[in-house]
């Protein structure tokens, strides 16, 4: 559940980049034949949300309506008490406390005539829900419409990248905190990581680490007291007003690995940069492996946001500007090393 | 044994005695105690589905990160990396025909796989699942007494962090800190800052502290899967003398609540202990959802579990359940107050758990 600083901030997202979001999204449903689009919403499942009004719960769930015409319809089960809040961090839309959203949305589906209504996660909408909105609007046809949406969502908003941007720098700036040489307990590092993010205001901030490099990659949750071996990693998934990033860094105790390391982390930051946008992401990223004497590609994904998670894995790039995290798993002369870095892709690397 | 072993045993057991050969179980970071009862994981990122049978647990997650995780932190769970979630979970419903299979919860099964009930036989199970959650193993409450342990040394560090001019996230910055070093996984957590303008607590919104202010918060640290709770309210400064008596007109209505728990009494009951005190001075209209959400809940696997202490709530209260007691609620002259402490239920009353003092904090302004 979210517990950082969470808030609307009209310099940092104005109003009027949210409504020049939903008239794009609009435009797509109209083409679409789309009478209205539905989405879907809790802490896990925000981002749609949070891209079209600003808004991100902190628990509970709740689904938007956006209307062909009008203002936004929010429907939660957060009591009516958390409608204040809700107001300071969603300007726009109009906000219905209920205990049953899906009721209240198929309600308004249904007075406002609509026939063939766009739903996000369509097939996993919670069932209760959807049982709520076919009750109260029995006639209209619901649609999946995750294309339509990842279309006209795709491209970054200069307000979408400053809101990145700063995520980004609250992870760097915690990862910065991580002392290579002398750390030992990998739950000191994930305390002393997320304070400095939190401490920065991060939304959200979730650790994680690999202890022992040599013996095993994954990242794992660490709370508690385990040593650190003298080759470790640590992912910081860092969200700044709804905005997520993902970065990991490899850290070393030995010096001889920690300039091959750097070496690392430079080649990730330059193949991120350059990304061609259209071309399939694994060959360009083996094609760039040259420039890294020794190094061989174990593993990669690409994450970005074009649902309603805040990052998923993508196969394909598509040929315009997007936003996107690339994780790669590397051994350098048998040296494991992981790395992780946002990057915009077709335009300048954060 | 486990508490996560002890757990599993009983599910199985029980699931036996429903006549119940399979269980379906949804989870996501939100609302994850149904999953967690049968695979321990704590999810964080993406979705997942369980598959319970006699011979074995099947976790499907769409995150390949999880994935990582969950192959280290579950032991004995077979482990799915599921792209295609609800695709990888209709092919293993398939393989389960002829079988009676209970979902839980069934609010949140993804509409796609409730949409087969009929044809997989899919049967909603979750109050089944509901009465596991309240009725506590005392491997369980024993879990819970050491979640409370923790979330008092976390309210200590969250009162010192508390000083003049510090911003309401920097305070819950240094309690997660805190927490992370004591195998906290995951923590609920809201907070109020001000005076009377303060209607309830919220995340964090940059406000910052200042003398006079009364700082409400509700703290809530995971240990092994366990959430426990405590709610208390500070001053920054000294408290004046309405403050005082607001915060000991709280106190008095959670023990008049804590005193009403006991082995067979209604979640009604102990709300009404509770609410009486208000009605009492005249402040009943302050005990209504215009001003607060519940006198209290269970606390468990979710942070905000069944039952919900209202007066219009009859779920019977069972030895071996735990619960968290808070008349937490807006005062009209000072503002949101806050005080919880969690019990649990004993066949003559209570133990309670939580042992920071009862008072209303002071902070140096």
């Amino acid at each position: 559940m979210r517990r950082g600083l969470m808030g609307w901030n009209a310099a940092e997202l104005p109003k009027a980049a949210l409504e020049a979001r939903i008239a794009r999204l609009r435009a797509a449903l109209q083409h679409n034949r789309l009478d209205a689009a539905l989405f879907y919403t809790n802490l896990v499942q925000p981002s749609a949300v949070t891209w079209l009004t600003g808004f991100t719960p902190y628990w509970s769930d709740g689904m938007l309506m956006l209307p062909g015409q009008g203002a936004p319809v929010f429907a939660t089960a957060l009591s009516k008490r958390v409608a204040n809040w809700i107001r300071t961090t969603d300007s726009l839309s109009e906000i219905v406390n209920t205990p049953k959203p899906g009721a209240a949305v198929g309600k308004r589906i249904a007075q406002a005539g609509c026939k063939r209504v766009g739903v996000l996660n369509y097939d996993s909408l919670p069932a209760g829900l959807y049982d709520e909105i076919i009750d109260a609007a029995p006639g209209v046809e619901l649609i999946d419409m995750g294309a339509v949406f990842a279309d006209a969502r795709c491209a970054i908003d200069e307000a979408e990248r400053g809101l990145i941007t700063r995520a980004d720098a609250l992870a760097n700036t915690a990862l910065d905190q991580v002392d290579a040489a002398h750390s030992v307990d990998a739950g000191a590092v994930a305390g002393l990581v997320e304070k400095q993010a939190r401490l920065g205001g991060a939304e959200e901030a979730y650790i994680a680490i690999a202890p022992d490099l040599d013996a095993d990659r994954r990242l794992i949750r660490i709370a508690g007291t385990l040593p650190l071996a003298g080759r470790f990693a640590v992912r910081a998934s860092v969200a700044y007003k709804g905005a997520w990033v993902r970065r990991i860094r490899s850290f070393a105790r030995d010096a001889g690995t920690r300039r091959a390391y750097a070496a690392a982390d430079t080649w990730l930051g330059a193949v991120a940069t350059s990304i061609e946008p259209g071309r399939p992401l694994a060959a360009q990223v083996e094609a760039r492996l040259k420039e890294l004497p020794g190094a061989s590609l174990r593993r990669w994904i690409a994450e970005s946001c074009v649902g309603s998670y805040p990052l998923e894995e993508i196969t394909s790039i598509p040929a315009e500007e997007t936003y996107r995290v690339l994780t790669v798993e590397l051994s350098l002369d048998r040296i494991p090393w992981l790395g992780a870095t946002p990057a915009f892709v077709g335009k300048t690397r954060l | 044994m486990t508490v996560f072993t002890d757990r599993r045993s009983r599910l199985l057991e029980e699931m036996a005695g429903e006549g119940l050969d399979v269980l379906l179980l949804y989870g996501n970071a939100w609302q994850n105690d149904y999953l967690r009862y049968a695979t321990d994981f704590g999810i964080l990122e993406g979705q997942a589905l369980a598959v319970v049978r006699e011979d074995g647990v099947t976790l499907y997650l769409d995150s390949a990160l999880e994935v990582d995780r969950a192959a280290l932190e579950c032991s004995g769970v077979e482990i799915v990396h599921a792209p295609d979630l609800l695709g990888e979970v209709d092919r293993a419903l398939n393989r389960l025909s002829n079988r009676r299979i209970g979902t839980a919860p069934s609010r949140l099964i993804p509409r796609r796989i409730a949409a087969r009930a009929k044809e997989l036989n899919l049967g909603d199970r979750t109050a089944f699942l509901d009465r596991l959650l309240m009725g506590k193993l005392a491997s369980e409450v024993d879990a819970i007494r050491r979640a409370c342990g923790v979330a008092d040394e976390g309210y200590a560090v969250f009162r010192d962090a508390a000083k003049p001019g510090r911003a309401d996230y920097e305070l819950i910055a240094e309690a997660e800190a805190f927490f992370r070093s004591k195998g906290v996984d995951d923590n609920f957590q809201i907070i109020g800052v001000g005076g009377p303008e303060v209607r309830g607590m919220a995340p964090p919104s940059g406000k910052r502290l200042k003398a006079g202010d009364l700082v409400t918060t509700e703290l809530t640290p995971c240990v092994e899967g366990y959430y426990a709770q405590i709610c208390r309210t500070l001053v920054v400064g000294e408290p004046n003398a309405e403050q005082n008596k607001a915060f000991a007109l709280y106190r008095e209505a959670m023990e008049a609540g804590i005193a009403a728990v006991r082995d067979g009494v209604t979640a009604a009951d102990i709300a009404r202990a509770e609410n009486d005190i208000f009605r009492r001075e005249g402040l009943g209209i302050y005990v209504t959802d215009q001003y607060t959400r519940v006198r209290g809940h269970g606390v468990g696997l979710f942070a905000d579990s069944k039952p919900h202490i209202l007066e219009d709530v009859t779920t019977r209260i069972d030895a071996g359940m735990t619960l968290i007691v808070h008349p937490n609620t807006y005062h009209p002259v000072v503002g949101y107050l806050v005080l919880g402490d969690v019990v649990a239920v004993t066949k003559t009353g209570c133990e309670v758990f939580t042992k920071t003092a009862r008072e209303l904090f002071s902070v140096p302004a």
